[in-house]
């Protein structure tokens, strides 16, 4: 483990939004902030806390009610493998990886998404789908007797994901 | 008319064993039912008492036998209630006596049944750490002190075989044509003292309890700490019978958790310190941690024994909810991942015991007894009181009254109890005189 | 049983051997399948992470697909399972957010009505065909098999939010059992393969293949089984760079579910679905006589 992930969040030279816990609590996922007794369950089966101390789901709840923005948007919540043992676990019903989608989508609109996510993104807007197959992936098909995979319809796609700011999210051209 | 008033008490805990003496005292006439053969209840399952740390059973057995000896008071052991019509000052209730195939004025409790009785079967009163007989008394203070013959497992109602104990018994008190019997009461009252039940913690499996041996509950902890249990009372592990190097205490076990029982049950920090406490009495050597979520040590003297349990004791507190526990199958050590949350680290600690402090929970019994009497439930099962400040301990059927664990985590510890009982008689005192003077 | 047959991206196009599989066995275990015209992305966790509404209107996309067919959706990836029942019962569940989704949906003159259930494939062969019709079947039983299960996260979570509590893995490990072979419990079965951080932390991403690796190993097992095309790139792609970069031998052969299966009902594996495999299975197919000689 590096000299930086063990060292203490920077919580000293952040400034506290206090709206930040009513925003997420208004967000479909995000309802759960309002039941978290800070009980530490969450983090004790997070199999990815173990791996990283820059990872506490426990601390990131913490974060939101005390209104850390800053550290809450940056790359933490993108450490959340979306395993849902939180949720599984969690005795108050507080739902942290689901309220980890909440914060991962106000940070998106805030412009905060790692690049492999942005990609996701872009090839949905281009080709309906998040991975395509290689030419030699397609000749193994035909080899296998496998159907054809049909092209997504990319313009009804665009219709709707324009429609809900999709594309501006991403920053989509 | 009837000379005197009189009461039913069901339930033979220390709630109901109070009520009746507070009754009794008060020239009432007592019938305490009690569905197992022995009154006594939890207080006699457990070793000591906090935070004064008091011989749980010296206190309670005086209380057992006074109730076995006062000329007011009834024992309707190995009972229950079947049918209650009527109102305050006017109660009709049936009780069914179980068959027990033991003569209660015949058996003097030798014993010579239980040691040649060939059936094995897990002992309740030991929370299934040792065995009893088919034929058995369930623990040594037990009142009435007789023997008592489980049908289900004895080799005689089972298979038509056996009979050794009638062979052997010298007082002739063994008989196996005895016939549930069922008895009418008239009654001005009832007061309700059923206590509660232990959660079963299999429902968490992260926690591995009935997969990993060495994962046991407070309830079992007790009896492994009492001089009187099976171990007498030394910390031996279940997987070997050795003794371990720590012991882990992890709290709100299905209790404060939204999907099994949402409140805090009220006693498992308090009498989570004091095991500790014990354990380290006992085993100066045994390195003793609690995980709690917050330390509920409110109450008289309660703060100070906790505090004293670390300066004195050594008590490791660790304010974290662990996610899961993993036994070494060789080893059979058990570690425990989990997040200190005072210091934001992530670590596994492993250990030879752990001790799950479980949600004490209704007693299913409650149901049947809402259902015969009318009073009410709470949404989780215990008994509702007809108004939670005003008349705390009043049903929500004039003349039924409550006292102890019954009505829900309140205080649940046994000095509240105590106090629960003596308020409901009291109560009951005061609405039937009432009744009079109208 | 007839299923509208919802493929997902990364099978397609990662893991042809998977869906050779389960076009093959599905329908002799009389599982009918029919492809899904136009169907896009499910719009898995990365996309739900950016625009909820934009997750739910491509995933309700599909569910229209499916419900203008008249039939339920059986998914082969957890993360399609996951992304499309949690949609489905979102909709129904709440109409504002289904008035929503139909707004945006009214663009391409599509609306959700709520018909239809989306099952995994792993709910179909456990709760429509069932593990006895499965035992019957079995023509080639893998005993002395030993194997690990990997359930992965999205078929049992994180259907509690809307199910109540689920209790697990039973399903899986039954049906591997119905081919005879007998499934080993091993450290952290319940833990994610670490696929969905793949692309942005993949330092931790191989960390969780490699503890997951290492505990089947140490229950001794003679491979392990996926149902997610995640878990399964993970544990055998993912298992390959681990022994590539750290020069460790591991050899933990990684099996579709579908594919041991087939062996099992007498199907053998072809060329190129053995190829799919960066970690030899050879010698467990010699065993159960599940390779097929190319000719």
């Amino acid at each position: 483990m590096s000299k930086s992930e063990d060292t203490e969040s920077r919580t000293h030279d952040s400034s506290h939004d206090t709206k930040l816990m009513h925003i997420v609590a208004h967000t479909p996922r995000g309802k759960g902030i309002l039941d978290c007794i800070q009980c530490g369950r969450c983090t004790s089966s997070c199999p990815m806390a173990r791996q990283t101390s820059r990872y506490n789901p426990r601390r990131l709840m913490e974060m939101i009610t005390i209104g850390l923005k800053e550290e809450v948007l940056s790359n933490t919540p993108w450490y959340c493998l979306s395993c849902f043992t939180c949720v599984d676990k969690c005795p108050q019903g507080a739902d942290v990886g689901e309220v980890i989608f909440a914060i991962r989508n106000i940070a998106a609109r805030e412009g905060h998404i790692p690049p492999g996510i942005k990609a996701q993104g872009g090839n949905i807007i281009d080709t309906g789908k998040i991975s395509n197959p290689t030419k030699s992936i397609l000749k193994q098909r035909q080899e296998m007797g496998l159907p054809e995979i049909e092209p997504s319809d990319t313009e009804e796609l665009l219709k709707i994901l324009r429609k809900t700011g999709f594309d501006k999210i991403i920053g989509h051209k | 008319m009837k000379d005197s008033k009189s009461v039913l008490v069901v339930g033979g805990g220390i709630a109901g064993i109070q009520a009746s003496l507070d009754a009794a005292d008060r020239g009432f006439k007592v019938y305490l039912v009690e569905k197992t053969p022995s009154i006594g209840g939890r207080m006699a399952q457990l070793d000591k008492t906090f935070p004064t740390m008091d011989c749980s059973i010296c206190i309670l057995a005086p209380k057992m036998a006074e109730c076995y000896r006062h000329s007011n008071i009834t024992l309707l052991t190995y009972s229950e209630v079947q049918d209650a019509k009527g109102s305050i000052g006017n109660f009709e209730v049936a009780v069914l006596k179980k068959a027990r195939h033991v003569k209660e004025d015949k058996c003097v409790g030798c014993g010579i049944c239980t040691e040649k009785c060939p059936v094995k079967v897990p002992n309740e009163f030991e929370m299934g750490l040792a065995d009893r007989k088919a034929i058995y008394m369930p623990f040594p203070q037990a009142v009435p002190r007789l023997t008592t013959i489980d049908e289900e497992n004895c080799l005689f109602f089972q298979k038509g075989t056996c009979r050794v104990c009638e062979k052997l018994c010298e007082a002739g008190a063994i008989d196996f044509d005895e016939k549930p019997e069922e008895i009418v009461l008239n009654v001005d009252a009832i007061i309700l003292a059923t206590g509660f039940d232990v959660f079963n913690p299999k429902a968490i499996t992260a926690y591995g309890y009935g997969k990993y041996k060495n994962v046991i509950t407070a309830m079992e902890l007790e009896r492994l700490i009492c001089a009187s249990g099976p171990t007498d009372g030394y910390i031996l592990r279940p997987s070997d019978g050795k003794e371990p190097e720590s012991v882990v205490f992890i709290q709100c076990v299905g209790s404060r958790d939204q999907r099994y029982n949402p409140y805090c049950s009220s006693i498992c920090c308090k009498y989570a310190i004091k095991d500790a406490v014990l354990i380290r009495e006992h085993h100066p050597e045994i390195d003793t941690y609690v995980f709690y979520i917050d330390l509920r040590a409110f109450g008289k003297g309660f703060q100070e024994f906790a505090n004293r349990s670390k300066e004195e004791y050594g008590i490791n507190y660790i304010r974290s909810n662990p996610g899961e526990i993993r036994e070494d199958p060789i080893t059979q050590d058990l570690t425990i991942w989990y997040e200190d949350t005072l210091t934001r680290t992530i670590k596994p600690l492993t250990v030879g015991l752990v001790v799950l402090c479980t949600a004490s929970i209704p007693r299913p019994d409650n149901k049947k007894l809402s259902e015969l009497i009318g009073v009410e439930l709470d949404d989780l099962g215990f008994f509702r009181a007809s108004h939670d400040i005003d008349h705390p301990v009043d049903l929500t059927v004039p003349g039924v009254y409550g006292c102890g664990f019954c009505l829900g985590p309140r205080v649940g510890d046994i000095p509240h109890s105590v106090m629960q009982a003596g308020a409901a008689v009291a109560r009951m005192s005061e609405e039937l005189a009432g009744m009079e003077e109208a | 049983m007839k299923y509208a047959f919802f493929i997902g991206c990364l099978v397609p196009a990662r893991e042809l051997s998977y869906e050779f599989a389960a076009r093959k066995i599905l329908p002799t275990l009389d599982v009918e399948l029919v492809d899904m015209h136009g169907a896009n992305c499910c719009a898995p966790f990365g996309i739900q992470s950016l625009d909820y509404i934009s997750w739910l209107a491509l995933a309700t996309r599909n569910l229209c697909i499916a419900e203008e067919m008249g039939l339920d959706i059986l998914a082969l990836c957890s993360d399609c399972y996951e992304s499309l029942l949690m949609t489905n019962t979102i909709l129904k569940e709440n109409s504002d957010i289904k008035g929503q989704v139909n707004e945006v949906l009214s663009e391409i003159g599509k609306e959700f009505k709520g018909e239809i259930e989306i099952k995994h494939m792993i709910d179909v062969l456990y709760e429509d065909v069932g593990p006895e019709k499965i035992k019957n079947a079995v023509v080639t039983p893998l005993t002395d098999l030993k194997v690990a299960t990997q359930p992965g996260c999205h078929l049992v979570r994180p259907k509690m939010l809307h199910f109540g509590s689920v209790g697990g893995y039973d399903e899986l490990d039954e049906l591997v059992r119905a081919t005879g072979a007998e499934v080993i419990d091993y450290d952290g079965k319940e833990i994610c393969c670490g696929g969905p951080i793949r692309d942005t932390f993949d330092k931790y991403s191989r960390s969780l293949i490699n503890q997951k690796i290492k505990a089947m190993k140490k229950a001794n097992v003679d491979c392990a089984v996926t149902i997610c095309p995640f878990c399964f790139l993970q544990l055998d792609l993912g298992q390959r760079e681990i022994q590539t970069r750290f020069k460790e031998e591991l050899n933990l052969p990684i099996f579709h579910f579908p594919e041991l299966l087939s062996i099992a009902l007498g199907f053998k594996l072809t060329d190129p679905q053995i190829r799919d495999h960066r970690i030899s299975i050879n010698h467990i197919l010699e065993k159960y006589n599940g390779y097929e000689v190319s000719s």
